[in-house]
């Protein structure tokens, strides 16, 4: 622990950038569509250019690395994917933890290990790419807390005091250095829901990991997973929490999808919805509904749409 | 009689496990038991700790756990990475000791789902791409209601490439050579808070 873990936002994003590459999340794009169109629709409002590039695929993931897989083409990928980003001379933003945790933990184990710099370009190199570590790896939810006045100020949808609670999910938060909060207890997202309008819950359960955790949903579900996530949603229901957001649609699948067989195995009924803090954000600078794709949620929103004064017409249209 | 050199001590036990080299700090563990404070598994499942697996690998019994189911159950969430006062980056080993287990022929129960994802992904260039026509219709469905393109935007030259860079690595070589044949039961069990090892048939 030899350097300050913690950065202000400004130290982290200097200047606020004009244009940023957007990497593509394979869980945000096909379990939740939504989470894209929200930030690029956000990202518009704030006068940033998202650029996508078809030609880059999947980051290749924790979970498949953890369970499945060798590292070698994890870091080949990773070149691959940075190397199409330096050809733009951009910034790398991911909307994913996973994405994010990955890439940055793999590109920083590239740049300090010349025999895998050198395995991973030489196996690029094949394909023509060439990676040099000059993009900078960031989560868009930095971006959020960077440009937190400017959202404040483009408020057309104020929460009207809804408890909303948050889920910072691991990857992000344990990068440790250079992160935009103490790793340990990030508060920066209840900083957010009070500038929507919010009121923010902090709940006993709140670090707790979504379960989604590389692929234990999958082979240890009924064993650890689910009486984990009981737990979570347990404390989140005892302190009244209204919704969740996520930065993560790992997380988000974790906590949405999950929630009904919870309910089936131990008798509870939570109905806490769970989005994309991108997407809170995005509903609140007046972004149409139908952008936001709320309809791939399992657990549905509960009226809070209504709430805030959005009626059903305007959530169909 | 001499005494004993230092260079007669066995070294670097743990680089055995350490492959990539990817937790060089490991010997600055100092077995304050943090670590499995913080971890949701220890948790639930007392029989994996964080510390003791640590202090096993240190000693060079790292065999027990490489044979047992509890490497399995690690949710890499780094709790305990972002709790350790030496910064030991202990999910980098829970991964390299699944890899060896596999080599092993252990645990692989719990490797094969997602072998399944990953020679899926690697025809994608995305994980997680249902293979059902149907399920890829609900998908295209809720993206088309969006104003999104009915599938992610993913080029053919990028599924190509990443298929490559899977035969390349070798990696596609390394799953297909992992099979069913290989597989050995795990061995330590679960049991109330204590691991035991299954002595004999019907234990």
């Amino acid at each position: 622990m030899q350097e300050a873990r913690v950065i202000r936002p400004e130290e982290r994003i200097r200047d606020i950038p004009e244009r940023v590459f957007l990497f593509r999340s394979c869980t945000g794009s096909i379990e939740y569509p939504g989470t894209e169109s929200a930030i690029r629709e956000t990202l518009k409002m704030l006068g940033v250019d998202a650029v996508m590039d078809p030609d880059q695929t999947c980051c290749s993931g924790y979970l498949l690395t953890c369970s499945a897989h060798k590292p070698e083409v994890s870091l080949a990928v990773t070149a691959r994917n940075l190397a199409i980003v330096e050809k733009k001379g951009l910034d790398t933003y991911t909307f994913c933890n996973g994405c994010f945790g990955y890439i940055s933990e793999l590109s920083h184990i590239l740049l300090h290990n010349q025999a895998y710099l050198d395995m991973a370009n030489g196996v690029v190199g094949k394909l023509g790419y060439r990676f040099e570590g000059k993009t900078r790896v960031f989560h868009v939810q930095e971006l959020w807390y960077r440009m937190k006045d400017t959202i404040a100020a483009m408020l057309v949808r104020p929460l009207n005091g809804l408890r909303v609670a948050a889920h910072n999910g691991c990857h992000y938060v344990a990068r440790q250095y250079g992160i935009l909060d103490d790793g340990g207890y990030p508060t920066f997202h209840e900083e957010l829901f009070e500038l929507l309008g919010a009121k923010p819950v902090f709940y006993k359960e709140r670090q707790l990991c979504c379960g989604y955790a590389v692929g234990r949903g999958f082979t240890h579900k009924e064993e650890l997973v689910q009486p984990h996530l009981y737990k979570k949603f347990k404390s989140a229901e005892q302190a009244g929490v209204e919704l969740i957001t996520t930065v993560c649609p790992g997380c988000n699948v974790a906590l949405d999808r999950e929630q009904p067989n919870i309910n089936k195995r131990y008798g509870e009924a939570f109905n806490i919805p769970v989005i994309d803090l991108s997407q809170l954000i995005a509903l609140c600078l007046g972004v149409p509904i139908h952008k936001l794709g709320f309809a791939a949620n399992t657990t549905p929103l509960n009226g809070i749409l209504e709430r805030l004064g959005i009626g059903k017409e305007t959530a169909d249209g | 009689m001499p005494r004993e050199k230092e260079k007669d001590l066995e070294q670097d036990l743990y680089s055995r496990i350490d492959v990539y080299k990817l937790a060089p700090n490991l010997e600055t563990c100092l077995q304050c038991g943090k670590c499995a404070g913080v971890c949701p598994v220890a948790n639930i499942s007392p029989s994996y700790s964080p510390r003791i697996i640590i202090n096993d690998i240190l000693r060079g019994r790292a065999d027990r756990w490489l044979e047992s189911e509890e490497i399995w159950r690690c949710f890499w969430c780094a709790n305990c990475y972002t709790m350790c006062p030496m910064d030991i980056p202990y999910p980098m080993l829970i991964m390299q000791m699944r890899y060896l287990a596999i080599e092993k022929g252990y645990g692989l129960k719990y490797f094969f789902p997602f072998k399944k994802f990953a020679m899926r992904a690697r025809e994608d260039g995305l994980t997680f791409a249902p293979a059902s026509p149907k399920a890829r219709e609900k998908i295209a469905k809720i993206r088309q209601g969006i104003g999104l393109s009915p599938w992610p935007e993913i080029s053919d030259k990028a599924r190509e490439e990443y298929k490559a860079l899977f035969d390349m690595t070798g990696v596609t070589d390394f799953l297909a050579s992992i099979t069913e044949d290989n597989e050995k039961p795990v061995r330590s069990t679960y049991l109330e808070g204590r691991i035991t090892r299954a002595r004999g048939k019907g234990n």
